[in-house]
């Protein structure tokens, strides 16, 4: 290894962010831990009346997945349960007291809540396309409002308003006290925290409905690092990292994507020897994969240094494939969808399909595909350009087209492509949908009618890092 | 650089609506539609309340106005290169099936007409965005349905043609009139000179028209250098004070 790779190796080092990170990473292991004690805790002390084990008995239920092969009635039931359950959260008078099973009850149920929201609805538009089941059509065309959309939104935008939790957020933001702005619900910390996992559930329905602005927009009020509150709960962290990732991805901003992507995975890498036995830890590892997917996906896109730790994971989980999406060309397509499709969200039609037609009921998983792949398709040449003019200061158009067997004024194409998505907006400060367009790739040029001037841009040698590491040597 | 919720020309009463519960109430419908109209007549756009609008119409179906979702869609179609586009399909109903495979799903979906113009305008995009803009304009040119389509969004061709030439301004220093021609649908070079000259404020020199140097097309080669802080060194500088001498 020369001295420059060493030095660029972790260009960003940062001896505080490191010592953040590591107090992180013990309160996670203590989290672990702490929440054993406390359902041990619970199932001795929760005992109470019948009236206060019902309660529990449904406070457990909400926060629990149903079984795989649920039954039509059981999803219905379990919609039920919610509206109940939340109904009584929200307009009792006043405030509740629930004593909740769990440090993490907040987070599963509103996780469960949108995951049942999903699977009913895909399961609803599978019905309706394979015809296959005429029963349970029926029951699902008479109930065209269970499991709707203005009812599942309703109820994180009321935890969202009844906590305060975005004038709380907005205050901590601004250096106050959130307490002066909590109000009566939202100075509990089961309405706190309910509200505030719904900020990070929206975010999470609004990307599966396609809507991936204002998916970004939601989170105004959240700031995006280690000491936000979702990254007490793994999970939460997680799927936060995940969707906020992927709505970048999808709004072209791949430097974004990429930037989310590899802060939540290289996190996971340091803390995973001790999630294992996690409840969570199934789910977590194949979220995991699916980010290394996608930010294969997205440095094909956007050729970008990754960090080493998340580099070898990619070449080791998807090394063929990020092999051939980065060459580009026709071939590397089905690549691109097929790990697309493996890795994005699972999206979701939020109105009854029509069950007259069948055909009509398309799913919105090939539908978001259709959209990206036609993206991956107009740049898919990018590659191959970027790798021809690396090699020249100066270029005639036409003898490149020769050597490229295309027409010129294809090749005028393709370097028009190239030069346009070479320049993205980035993030800098303030809201997500906020920042700075920036030239993101080492190689330029400009035509001169039919000459290609090349230019590059090339890193200095990195000094400080080797400075500091040598002082720290000699004293 | 304006964020992407954000647009200077939209009225405090959309505002309003956007960052508030309304943006879901179907009541509200009709004020995004007046909105769309106002953007084709005045030139203007507005992507995050368009998007605002499809998702009224992704909630209610039963309120969709194919000729909206097609103008907001064409007005998308005057920005490229952007995500506007995509992300307006994005909230379409999956049957409108933008990017058919197979000549069978094209065959399927075109018995609805709103259908059809979503594929059209949809390969319309395609040619903007992967940058043929000689195919764009024998595309738009092929079929009276496009015109219909592009009716209402006011100076939608003029719109087209300056998106295309800040696009070439950006990546050539000098190019052939010719191709100029092509790209931009002007025929005759007095008629070219006239555009580029007036609108762009470019030179022509006998068959090559001379784009000035601006930050996109000097394509300089430079070295980066590192950024030094003070705050890189906070260690070191306390260790100092710290250490007993």
């Amino acid at each position: 290894m020369s001295y420059d790779d060493r030095a660029n190796a972790r260009p960003n080092i940062n001896d505080e962010s490191d010592v953040e990170e590591e107090a992180l990473v013990n309160d996670y292991r203590e989290q672990v831990n702490y929440d054993d004690s406390l359902s041990d805790l619970d199932r001795t002390t929760s005992l109470g009346g019948a009236a206060a084990q019902d309660l529990q008995a449904q406070l457990a239920a909400a926060a629990t997945p149903l079984e795989y092969q649920a039954t039509l009635e059981t999803k219905f039931a379990s919609y039920d349960n919610y509206c109940s359950l939340f109904h009584y959260i929200l307009n009792s008078d006043g405030p509740v007291d629930l004593e909740v099973p769990s440090y993490y009850w907040a987070w599963d149920v509103i996780d469960e809540f949108i995951y049942q929201f999903e699977s009913f609805c895909r399961y609803r538009t599978r019905v309706a396309r394979t015809g296959s089941n005429e029963e349970e059509a029926q029951v699902l065309r008479e109930n065209p409002n269970t499991w709707g959309c203005y009812s599942v939104l309703n109820v994180l935008y009321s935890l969202i308003q009844r906590s305060q939790i975005n004038e709380q957020l907005a205050a901590i933001k601004r250096g106050e006290d959130p307490v002066a702005f909590a109000g009566e619900y939202g100075s509990r910390p089961l309405y706190k925290m309910l509200g505030y996992f719904s900020i990070v559930g929206l975010l999470r329905v609004h990307c599966l409905l396609g809507d991936f602005s204002l998916a970004l927009k939601t989170l105004d009020d959240i700031e995006m690092n280690k000491k936000a509150m979702f990254a007490r709960v793994m999970a939460a962290h997680f799927t936060t990292y995940y969707y906020v990732g992927f709505s970048y991805m999808m709004m072209r901003r791949y430097a974004d994507a990429i930037r989310m992507f590899s802060h939540i995975l290289v996190y996971v890498s340091r803390t995973k020897n001790f999630q294992k036995g996690g409840n969570s830890y199934d789910a977590i590892a194949k979220k995991n994969d699916q980010m290394y997917a996608l930010i294969a996906i997205c440095v094909a896109l956007h050729p970008t240094r990754l960090d080493d730790t998340i580099h070898s994971a990619v070449r080791e989980k998807y090394g063929e494939q990020f092999h051939r999406m980065q060459q580009g060309g026709p071939e590397s397509l089905p690549v691109f969808e097929e790990l697309f499709r493996s890795a994005c969200p699972k999206f979701i039609s939020p109105t009854p399909p029509d069950f007259e037609n069948p055909a009509y009921n398309v799913d919105p998983v090939d539908h978001h595909t259709a959209i990206f792949m036609d993206e991956v398709k107009n740049t898919v040449f990018n590659p191959t350009i970027r790798s021809y003019l690396k090699l020249y200061t100066t270029m005639d158009l036409k003898k490149l087209a020769g050597f490229l067997e295309v027409e010129s004024d294809q090749l005028r194409s393709w370097l028009l492509v190239n030069k346009q998505r070479s320049r993205q907006i980035r993030w800098v400060e303030g809201g997500l949908l906020e920042g700075e367009p920036v030239i993101s790739n080492d190689l330029d040029y400009a035509i001169e009618d039919d000459l290609i001037h090349v230019s590059e841009t090339k890193a200095g040698r990195r000094l400080v890092d080797w400075y500091l590491r040598n002082l720290a040597r000699v004293y | 650089m304006v964020a992407f919720d954000k647009c200077e020309t939209r009225p405090a009463h959309i505002d309003a609506i956007l960052n508030g519960l309304d943006r879901y109430n179907p009541e509200t419908t009709t004020i995004f539609q007046d909105y769309v109209t106002q953007q084709c007549e005045e030139r203007t756009f507005d992507c995050y309340a368009n998007l605002a609008l499809l998702k009224l119409y992704q909630f209610n179906p039963h309120l969709l106005q194919p000729d909206t979702v097609t103008n907001v869609l064409v007005k998308a179609l005057t920005v490229f290169p952007s995500p506007a586009f995509s992300l307006c399909l994005a909230l379409l109903p999956p049957h409108t099936q933008p990017f058919p495979t197979t000549s069978e799903a094209k065959a399927a979906s075109q018995t609805s007409d709103f259908v059809e113009s979503v594929q059209k305008l949809s390969h319309l995009s395609t040619l903007l965005e992967s940058a043929q803009y000689t195919q764009f304009w024998s595309t738009l040119n092929s079929d009276d349905l496009y015109a219909d389509l592009t009716a209402d969004v006011a100076g939608f061709e003029e719109l087209i043609r300056i998106r295309i030439a800040v696009e070439v301004g950006k990546a050539f220093r000098t190019v052939k009139a010719e191709s100029l021609e092509q790209w931009l649908d002007i025929r005759g070079r007095e008629a070219l000179e006239k555009f580029v000259t007036e609108v762009c404020a470019w030179k022509v020199d006998g068959a090559l028209v001379q784009v000035p140097a601006n930050k996109e097309n000097e394509a300089r080669s430079e070295v980066k250098s590192e950024r030094v802080g003070i705050e890189q060194f906070g260690r070191v500088i306390r260790r100092g004070f710290e250490l007993p001498v």
